[in-house]
């Protein structure tokens, strides 16, 4: 059953996208496109859920040989275990209810049929990355993903910010992806398969390998995770995310929130095999400080979609801390709750968006909310400005500035955002956000104190920090749209809920916001008997084995494994008594809580009662926010050093090659002909006059025009050789 | 018979198109299509016929031709061939069609010249005779200087007496190796020169002959690749050429390098081939073992620099040359390899690179004819006005800048993956022509169908049933053998397990 019923998970978006692709070569659309591409998601989300029951403990590939050269084997094929499965159904269920948002969305869009074909292809790409049983097979989903980012980021291309949005993606990413191909080189050399099951799998070879290779094992985990960096956004590679937000917001949601963005981490999760203590070392700092960097930059924002692209950086950044300090589970249990309260996130700053757009344009005439800011100028181009109120080329309808009491007019937004909020925020015990923080947060201090390493000391408190600063963040989002008093008279009065297309899928991820729902205590979650972090290479011996612990703490306790399944629902109840066996989970847990109700309170203060003042901490803190605001300077520095110096270099090479390079050329061409003149006037008169009118004859007849190509030169040349050549063969005969 | 009547159909064409009077420009067409449909429809007839698995050259015909000399007319094809040749036969009619309404002058003699072209082309891929091999050669040389030098633009005559002196330098230097080789094997039979070249104390298989004929060869080859620094009059030739002839130049000519390469260079000249692939064989005959890295460097200098000169560009289609520049380089790479995985990788992208440059360049030739410049920074927009080329052309771009999933990244990844074991270093700053590759195309795309409309585009109409069945083959086959490249390589295995390989 797995085989067809993946089939048809690939197969159903895949269709989608053809049967507008093939249309399209006619010049012509299908007005309901969506409907196809979102029953083709439907579909495929119905499949996933009916894929549940085949999760085996030891899932073997399933694959067809794909290109065969003697040596060189490369396959294609399915890796259907519990990870797959929950990927699977993330992908699926986020994808769907973005589809079904989006008819609301983009509805009158032009290119609205447009759309979501390349909602499909996004899709199918994804779902081929998740199901892919090897490595080569996850780049090719990997870079199909990334052309479906770079088409829907440029969806609206008439936008200059969004056609130099999706280059910048696209350039950044594939920079990783080369590190990360190179990874894969290193990786197929040795052991000669990109397969990471089965017997012959790179896992299986990484087993065996002797402690020789661990720094060339090291560096191959590194490469790949360069993938990740790029991909997932992490820190020195995070700067396309933000102004990916070029996009229509339904393509935030999906792929730069919930989905593509993750695949980093699903890579880095998948690849855990392989990583040793110091790739792990390396990908944990890597996450941390992403973590910490794009938080302190959301603070600043007041575009509501970059405070929420700087979020999900951050908590990216996380995920990769988890995975990085060994705690497997946590790092991809954090994907799933962030995929949807993320997505919760961004689809209703896309209810807000569309409800304060509106008035823009005649009533009614819904469609061009985004797109009718093709002036606007953002992207890179928010300067810091102290005077107060300039938009810094930030859409109105994004501004935060221009919000406030928004919960009256959209109480469905406000409320599902709300939970979503307390969801990443980490308020306890009642939403998903914070088991899978607090999972993490666990496996780092829980790290820390089994190898007694400063460096996971360090980057728990970093985490910690950026946990405070992430509730701070969103609560400060929250307060400004929705609290206190429209700022923004015109706009408030034409807000209003949003249609019942877009408030259904805010809704349904609201519900999937909570952990009842959200930690399944059905089996993909069931993680004690199928999910265990896979055993790394010559990891230390852990104090108290903490490698071979089910680390999903929120989820179901290890001793209570089977209890918990066979209990069903009962997961959830065995997840708060497992908190009892570890001193670092329960120092983690406080911890966690304390920050996070110090963030919110801070925001209340600062954005609710306003018992402090945002401008006046500012102006105290100049060089701190002036850093915050200008996101470090990361854009500036490639843009003025790395972009800058590759044009010049091409530029240089462009003129060696036109002065340099053909200048020698046509220099040997000029002496050539100056001596060979001489040479071939006195040859021609002599002995070759009558063969060379001849050639001529020929010549033009044919040409017509020929007289105007250097008269007579061709033959002369001709004639050089034939002459040269009678020589060399005399030569040839007397010396060889 | 059947591949003699493909070589030698285009040329009856070209008689008959002569004959024919000089005005009715549209039965010189026809005519020329359909004799350029022949050799595509026995094309399918020779590709239904023919064995994957078979060791041996098929199709073989081999008659003495000029007996003094030992000279035969002996054709056949082999993995190495059956490829190329069929993108040929593939391209000639494509091109034809391409050619239907932008030649204005002169229709009879471009449409005569073409089907000499064509005869020349098939030939050199069909030759098994070094002679024939080297008159076919020469017989392209004639006819696209031709081409170029009567329907190009304005630098026309620059570029075309560029391009012939430049591939005329080269294979006078092939023909004294060939020379010599006959003078040391006394045959032109490529085959058994191959088997001679491997015995063991024949004059052949000297590896000082052998190194001093591997460069006569390589540098008539080279030319034609081109491989820097033989590489300058390829931007110039195709600036000028009109867009079908630039279709041919990058699809085919070029690939007629490469391919020598592998026919005579690689099969016939393992020695020499040893020397600049291989440091320790370089060291042996008391050389620098720089020399072993040669031919991974021209690869490598290619990919890079050809990248960033692209980068560079302005003019649409002298971006397209010099990446193509760039995409040979990956050819070059994959064969200094030396092992499956280069070779395969370097063959498969000489056909889909084949496939994808002719792309582009009708691609270029469609916003050409409309726009009657090639600026890139002169267009902007038009991706609002012309939705169809601009899903085309982003096509075309994905694949040439190596998205999986299309035909550009699979032979650019086996190369690049055969490469690696024998060159890391080389082989990962290769890599950064990957980036820029994906810089400059995307910057295009940019600049000319992204952003604001440029209003003097307002009318500009949209691509039309015509172009569109010109790439419409060349984009399936873009997608089904990035997609299923086995069918690809399953033609060619058996040729490329037989060459001389290092694993």
């Amino acid at each position: 059953m797995v085989v067809p019923l993946i089939s048809i998970i690939l197969l159903c978006p895949l269709a989608a996208f053809a049967f507008f692709g093939l249309l399209s070569l006619t010049g012509r659309n299908y007005s309901r496109q969506d409907l196809v591409s979102t029953a083709a998601m439907l579909i495929a989300a119905i499949c996933s859920f009916l894929l549940l029951p085949q999760i085996t403990s030891h899932p073997e590939p399933i694959s067809i040989p794909w290109i065969e050269i003697d040596q060189i084997k490369l396959s294609m094929g399915f890796y259907f275990d519990s990870v797959t499965a929950v990927m699977l159904l993330v992908v699926t269920i986020v994808s769907s209810l973005v589809h079904i948002f989006s008819i609301g969305y983009m509805h009158g869009d032009p290119r609205y049929p447009r759309f979501f074909a390349f909602l499909s292809l996004f899709s199918f790409s994804m779902l081929f990355l998740v199901v892919s049983d090897n490595l080569l097979g996850i780049y090719i989903g990997w870079e199909l993903v990334g052309l479906c980012s770079y088409l829907l980021i440029g969806f609206w291309f008439e936008k200059d910010s969004a056609a130099d949005a999706c280059k910048k993606a696209f350039l950044t990413t594939r920079v990783g992806d080369v590190g990360m191909f190179v990874g894969m080189m290193m990786l197929f050399t040795k052991f000669h398969t990109f397969a990471l099951y089965g017997d012959g799998g790179i896992f299986a070879a990484v087993a065996n390998l002797g402690s020789g290779d661990i720094v060339w094992l090291s560096i191959a985990g590194v490469l790949i995770f360069c993938g990740a960096i790029g991909k997932s956004a992490q820190v020195p590679l995070h700067t396309w995310l933000p102004d990916a937000m070029e996009g229509p917001t339904p393509v935030s949601a999906l792929i730069h929130a919930a989905t593509m963005v993750a695949a980093g981490v699903y890579l880095t999760a998948r690849m855990f095999p392989i990583l040793t203590p110091d790739s792990s070392l390396t990908i944990a700092y890597v996450g941390g400080i992403t973590a910490i960097v794009a938080a302190t930059i959301a603070i600043v924002r007041f575009d509501i979609k970059r405070v929420l692209a700087y979020s999900t950086i951050s908590q990216l950044g996380y995920m990769m801390l988890g995975i990085g300090a060994g705690s497997y589970v946590a790092g991809l249990f954090h994907l799933t709750t962030h995929a949807f309260f993320k997505a919760l996130l961004f689809l209703g700053s896309g209810s807000v968006i569309h409800a304060l757009a509106v008035h823009n344009g005649s009533h009614g005439d819904e469609h061009d909310h985004e797109s009718e800011h093709h002036d606007a100028d953002h992207g890179d181009t928010e300067h810091h400005d102290d005077a107060g109120f300039d938009s810094h080329g930030i859409p109105a309808e994004q501004d935060m500035r221009h919000m406030g009491g928004l919960r009256k007019k959209m109480p469905i937004t406000f409320l599902t955002m709300l939970i979503a909020t307390l969801s990443i925020s980490g308020v306890p015990f009642v939403f998903s956000g914070f088991w899978s923080k607090d999972a993490i947060l666990a496996g780092v201090l829980d790290r820390a104190m089994a190898w007694d390493s400063v460096h996971y000391y360090i980057l728990f408190i970093i985490a910690l920090g950026a946990a405070g600063i992430t509730a701070f963040y969103m609560f400060r989002l929250i307060f400004m749209t929705f609290f206190g008093k429209p700022r923004n008279r015109e706009m408030y009065d034409h807000a209003h809920e949003s249609p019942g297309s877009m408030a259904i899928p805010l809704i349904i991820l609201a519900v999937l916001s909570f952990p009842i729902v959200n930690t399944w205590s059905f089996n993909p979650w069931s993680f004690d008997k199928h999910v265990k972090a896979p055993k790394q290479p010559h990891v230390h011996a852990p104090a108290h084995a903490s490698e071979e612990r089910p680390v999903l703490y929120a989820l179901a306790g290890a001793s209570n494994a089977h209890a918990a399944e066979d209990a069903g629902h009962g997961a959830h109840d065995a997840a708060h008594d497992h908190h009892a066996h570890s001193p670092a989970h329960t120092i983690a847990m406080v911890l966690s809580i304390i920050v996070a109700s110090f963030g919110i309170l801070l925001s209340y203060l600062f954005y609710h009662r306003k018992v402090f003042s945002a401008e006046g901490a500012a102006s105290r803190l100049r060089p701190l926010y002036n850093l915050c605001w200008g996101k470090y300077y990361f854009d500036e520095f490639y843009n003025g050093v790395i972009v800058a110096l590759s044009v010049a270099w091409a530029g240089f090479l462009r003129v060696f090659d036109l002065r340099v390079i053909d200048g020698i050329v046509n220099l040997v061409g000029f002496i050539t002909r100056a001596v060979v003149a001489a040479f071939t006037g006195w040859f021609d008169n002599k002995f070759v006059d009558g063969l060379v009118n001849w050639v001529a004859q020929i010549t033009w007849s044919v040409g017509g025009r020929i007289r105007r190509i250097q008269t007579g030169a061709i033959q002369n040349y001709l004639l050089i050789v034939l002459g040269g050549v009678v020589l060399l063969i005399l030569i040839f005969r007397r010396y060889l | 018979m059947l591949l003699t009547l493909m070589i030698f159909v285009p040329l009856i064409g070209m008689v008959v198109v002569l004959c024919l009077p000089r005005n009715s420009e549209e039965t010189i067409k026809r005519t020329t299509l359909v004799f350029t449909l022949i050799p595509l429809i026995l094309g399918v007839i020779l590709l239904a016929g023919y064995d994957r698995g078979s060791e041996e050259h098929q199709y073989a015909v081999d008659v003495v031709w000029i007996e003094a000399f030992d000279i035969h007319y002996h054709i056949g094809i082999d993995g190495l061939s059956v490829t190329l040749l069929l993108l040929t036969v593939l391209l000639g009619p494509i091109c034809v069609i391409a050619s239907w309404r932008n030649i204005e002058k002169g229709i009879k003699a471009y449409m005569a010249l073409f089907l000499l072209l064509e005869t020349g082309m098939i030939g050199f891929f069909a030759a098994l005779d070094l002679f024939l091999f080297y008159v076919f050669f020469e017989l392209t040389l004639l006819p696209m200087y031709f081409l170029i030098g009567i329907w190009g633009g304005p630098r026309r005559e620059y570029a075309a007496i560029k391009f012939f002196l430049y591939t005329l330098f080269g294979s006078v230097l092939m023909l004294i190796a060939m020379i010599a080789v006959y003078l040391k094997g006394e045959t032109f039979d490529i085959p058994t020169l191959i088997t001679l070249a491997q015995q063991d104390g024949h004059a052949l298989a000297n590896p000082v002959f052998q190194i001093w004929v591997f460069l006569g060869f390589f540098i008539g080859f080279a030319v034609k690749v081109p491989i820097f620094p033989f590489h300058t009059w390829l931007p110039d030739a195709h600036v000028e050429a009109p867009t079908a002839i630039s279709v041919i130049l990058a699809a085919i000519l070029l690939k007629m390098g490469t391919y020598g390469l592998i026919r005579v260079n690689f099969a016939m000249l393992p020695e020499g081939m040893a020397f600049f692939t291989d440091p320790e064989a370089a060291v042996k005959l008391g050389r620098s073992a720089t020399w072993g890295y040669g031919l991974a460097i021209l690869g490598f200098i290619n990919i890079v620099y050809g990248s960033f000169c692209a980068l560079a560009q302005t003019d649409f289609k002298k971006l397209v040359a010099y990446s193509s520049i760039g995409h040979m380089g990956f050819v070059i790479l994959g064969l200094a390899a030396r092992n499956e995985s280069g070779v395969t990788g370097a063959i498969l992208q000489m056909f889909n690179h084949g496939v994808i440059s002719a792309m582009l360049f009708l691609l270029v030739g469609v916003v050409y004819d409309r726009a009657h410049h090639r600026e890139i920074n002169g267009f902007g927009g038009l991706g609002s006005k012309m939705p169809i080329y601009t899903g085309i052309t982003t096509l075309a771009f994905m694949a040439s800048l190596g998205l999986p999933g299309l035909s550009g990244f699979v032979g650019e990844a086996l190369a690049l993956l055969g490469a690696y074991s024998k060159y890391q270093v080389l082989t990962i700053l290769s890599t950064i022509g990957i980036v820029v590759g994906a810089a400059y195309f995307l910057w295009t795309l940019q600049r000319v169908f992204l952003g604001k409309l440029n209003p003097k585009y307002e009318g500009i109409s949209e691509i039309n049933g015509r172009e569109i069945l010109t790439l419409v083959p060349l984009g399936i086959l873009t997608i089904l053998f990035g997609v299923c490249p086995s069918l690809l390589i399953s033609m060619f295995n058996q040729a490329v397990r037989l060459l001389p390989l290092v694993p």
